[in-house]
């Protein structure tokens, strides 16, 4: 029962966390020297901005998306939720109908102030979260099936709304603010500032906080959680909640910086969310992740995505090239594990 | 051992399987006769389903050799071993509910003419096997309608009409009602008709007297005996030979005893349990001892609020609340059954498991103190002698011992003042185990109440001060630890005499 001379090092060996994400860092600076190579002026300090700040809303995504899948749990209803948030947002501040006829309709809201109305709008978020924490948590269905529904409900709800549109007549001045101001001097977005400051809020809650250690413990063996005392609904719910207010979040975000809420945006988000915390190293298993990772990610495909945009090529072959890069990235990384444990 | 022969249909010579840190089948060799009910019986850990295991393929041997019908044999899974001669009927039936008796018996041996499936004599031949085994089963009902007994004289016929020399049977009965279990015996009596052996595996000794033509005896791994059954005189003679000679010089009674009450349960009821009331006095070890299936799983976890039950449990006094989340709150802690499974997080470090049931002395406001985790870590990692290269080790690297310490620590760090020990030494080795028995004796005589759910009777009657049997979800007898324990009167309880 001695531990053997080779074990007996592991004091110094980095965990399996900080291996991947290393690894993963590698592939980052691989795949933007290869970016650098090919496409012309891409390693211009502008264009190094663009790459780190044009992902921020797959990013404040991916944060929730990221504690959710450590768990084991899907959300595929950000998109939805982000869609929704943004039509109510606008519809809430429009102002309240005058005539009454139907073609004024789409100019006309329920006239809140905007500040009223933004948080209206993210309580609709956060009850879209609450419905997928009812029957996920508490009536254990499967989370990929509930969140894919209320992926579609909740876009729904955009649709109707907006009547299949988009609502951005007589909205107030204050409506576009959020998503159009800049850092004083900068070309830093407010959203990207935003971005940051939940990066950092979650880091400290999934490294420095009992919350983000129990989310880690349902993640790898829900039964010994709950035999351990951890309230695995009670979480759950919490995470749900949390991923729907991010989401909502987003939808205000982007709403603002497009002066107008669309029913159609935000396609395919909730599938680039995911993919990037795969990227990032979160097992799909749960038990195994983290948010850095997730940023990692997005930052892999936001090089390659803007490589894409570089080399002219149409949006139909970015598609292609997007998954195929998702592929490779998540090979390597399974690769690179299995080696390692043996 | 002499040439194989075609007397014997299996011959086991010298088989030898290890896992980490422990012997579990340990150099056994006997022979089965052709066409006999060969029984197959010993306690918990006796090696039986590793045995068995390696038999149908779900395992591989580390040494030794097996010949079926005078050939090596050596099976690499359940199909293939199916293909060799040896069917298995699991406790799990393996039959897909929704089709037909029919379509059940020829799934994977179809024959089909573009895809299209045929009619063939294949099918009249495998159908008639089933009549003539039992023809009130019409092939042509779905499965789905069949009782359980039923349902396994289907997988039956399919396993006769493959050809199989041997059928493996675990436990066919658990399930079964008194007729049903005589029309079962009726069929399994008729198999050396069809040229069919039978390795029967059972738990209640009466029923092994009811069937066998042979029984081998295993205990902690090893081939104790094989013989006629009609030269073992009774069952007590079958149970000396499964619990062999048990150690008593360990137990020592306790000096003083306490009269505080810490547990009081009052007739607990559920699925599974019926009726059980009892007390756990405070530093007191009690021993709960029955076979699988006995209720003492059941009892464990409905205590500590895992499971539903009716009746009421008083904890220090007060009404306990029933989610585990209370329990631990109230100062009760678990060490579940499978550590892999319900205790621990293997993908997580030492670090990461142990202090898990009481987050609290390692946080302030929600917030980790990192280095008071990590103290504790080692602290515990110290004081139950872990084997480990430091805190950041992953748990599934750890042997089974040294896991279970870790389960362990999980628990003491909870500070609880009664301990729930579900079957708390299986599977590891017998360093591992004695440090552990050491553990459970020094937080009895720290004034900790200890319960322990056991399969194994030299574990139960060498620490446990006071002992229930427990016996098909219900406390049989309540014995009070001491020099003149009567062994064979306990196995008899268990399973199932009175």
């Amino acid at each position: 029962m001695k531990p053997n001379a080779a074990s007996s090092i592991t004091k110094g060996k980095m965990s399996n966390e900080s291996y991947i994400s290393l690894f993963m860092i590698v592939v980052l600076i691989a795949f933007f020297g290869i970016a650098c190579l090919f496409v012309p002026n891409f390693y211009l300090p502008q264009n190094m901005i663009n790459i780190l700040t044009s992902f921020w809303y797959i990013i404040i995504l991916g944060i929730g998306v990221t504690f959710l899948l450590i768990t084991g749990n899907f959300d595929m209803s950000v998109s939805g939720v982000i869609a929704m948030t943004g039509v109510l947002a606008a519809y809430f501040c429009q102002p309240l109908s005058q005539s009454g006829d139907a073609a004024s309709e789409m100019f006309s809201g329920l006239g809140m102030p905007y500040w009223l109305a933004v948080i209206a709008a993210m309580a609709c978020a956060v009850l879209i979260g609450a419905v997928n924490a009812f029957f996920i948590a508490r009536l254990k269905v499967a989370s990929i099936i509930i969140t894919l529904g209320t992926m579609s409900v909740s876009r729904g709800i955009g649709m109707f709304i907006a009547q299949g549109a988009q609502r951005n007549m007589n909205l107030p001045d204050e409506f576009k603010v959020l998503g159009t101001s800049y850092l004083p001097n900068t070309s830093i977005p407010l959203s990207v500032v935003i971005m940051v400051v939940l990066v950092i809020i979650a880091v400290i809650i999934e490294k420095k906080t009992v919350f983000g250690r129990r989310t880690y413990l349902i993640g790898a063996n829900i039964k010994a959680a709950e035999l351990c005392g951890v309230k695995v609904a009670k979480h759950l719910t919490y995470l749900y909640l949390f991923s729907a207010f991010l989401a909502g979040i987003t939808g205000i975000l982007i709403a603002s910086n497009y002066i107008g809420g669309s029913a159609g945006r935000a396609q395919g988000y909730e599938f680039d969310a995911l993919v990037v915390t795969l990227l990032g190293g979160t097992s799909i298993n749960g038990g195994f992740g983290s948010v850095l990772g997730t940023v990692v990610g997005a930052l892999i495909l936001s090089v390659v995505t803007s490589a894409a945009t570089g080399l002219l090529l149409s949006p139909d072959w970015q598609y292609i090239l997007k998954g195929t890069v998702t592929f490779l990235a998540i090979l390597a990384q399974r690769f690179a594990l299995d080696k390692r444990a043996k | 051992m002499g040439e194989a022969t075609t007397e014997n249909v299996l011959e086991i010579r010298n088989l030898v399987k290890d896992f980490p840190g422990i012997r579990a089948v340990n150099d056994v060799s006997f022979d089965i006769k052709r066409n006999t009910i060969h029984c197959l019986v010993g306690e918990n850990g006796a090696g039986k389903s590793t045995l068995i295991r390696i038999l149908t393929g779900a395992t591989a041997r580390t040494d030794g050799k097996i010949y079926l019908n005078g050939k090596e044999y050596c099976a690499a899974n359940t199909k293939d071993a199916k293909e060799k001669g040896i069917s298995t009927l699991f406790q799990e039936l393996n039959v897909v509910d929704q089709l037909t008796v029919e379509e059940n018996l020829t799934l994977g041996v179809e024959d089909t003419t573009f895809g299209f499936l045929k009619k063939t004599d294949k099918i009249k031949r495998i159908v008639s096997v089933l009549n003539s085994l039992d023809p009130s089963i019409d092939p042509k009902q779905p499965v789905s309608a069949l009782s359980v007994a039923k349902k396994q004289i289907v997988e039956i016929a399919k396993a006769v009409a493959s050809e199989s020399d041997i059928i493996i049977m675990d436990e066919p009965t658990a399930a079964l009602s008194e007729n049903e279990i005589n029309r079962l015996f009726e069929i399994i009596r008729n198999l050396h008709e069809k040229n069919v052996t039978v390795i029967y595996i059972s738990h209640r000794l009466d029923e092994i007297f009811q069937i066998g033509d042979y029984v081998t005896v295993m205990r902690d791994g090893r081939h104790i005996a094989t013989k006629p059954l009609a030269e073992v005189k009774d069952r007590s003679e079958l149970v000396k030979l499964m619990i062999g000679k048990t150690v008593f010089e360990m137990y020592h009674p306790k000096d003083i005893e306490s009269e505080e009450k810490i547990l009081e349960v009052k007739h607990l009821s559920n699925h599974k349990l019926n009726d059980i009331s009892f007390d756990v006095k405070k530093g007191e070890i009690v021993g709960f001892y029955g076979l699988v299936g006995a209720g003492k799983t059941e009892l464990a976890r409905a205590i500590f609020g895992a499971d539903e039950y009716r009746g009421e449990i008083l904890f220090k006094g007060k009404k306990l609340q029933r989610t585990p989340h209370k329990a631990i709150e109230a100062g009760i802690a678990l060490v579940p059954e499978e550590r892999r499974t319900q205790g621990l997080f293997t993908i997580l470090t030492i670090r990461g498991n142990i202090p898990v049931m009481n987050m609290k002395k390692i946080s302030r406001n929600g917030f980790i103190n990192s280095a008071k985790e990590r103290k504790a870590t080692l602290d515990y990692i110290d004081k139950l002698r872990i084997a480990t290269s430091g805190t950041e080790k992953e748990v599934s690297k750890l042997s089974g011992g040294n896991q279970q310490k870790v389960v362990f620590s999980k628990c003491l760090f909870a500070d609880s003042d009664l301990l729930l020990l579900d079957e708390p030494t299986r599977g590891i080795d017998v360093g591992a185990k004695s440090e552990i028995y050491g553990i459970i004796r020094q937080l009895s005589k720290e004034g900790k109440s200890i319960m322990i759910f056991s399969s194994e009777l030299p574990e139960i009657v060498n620490i446990c001060d006071n002992i229930f049997l427990l016996y098909d979800g219900s406390i049989k007898a309540n014995i009070k630890n001491g020099a003149d324990i009567d062994t064979e009167m306990i196995v008899h309880t268990v399973t199932g005499g009175n």
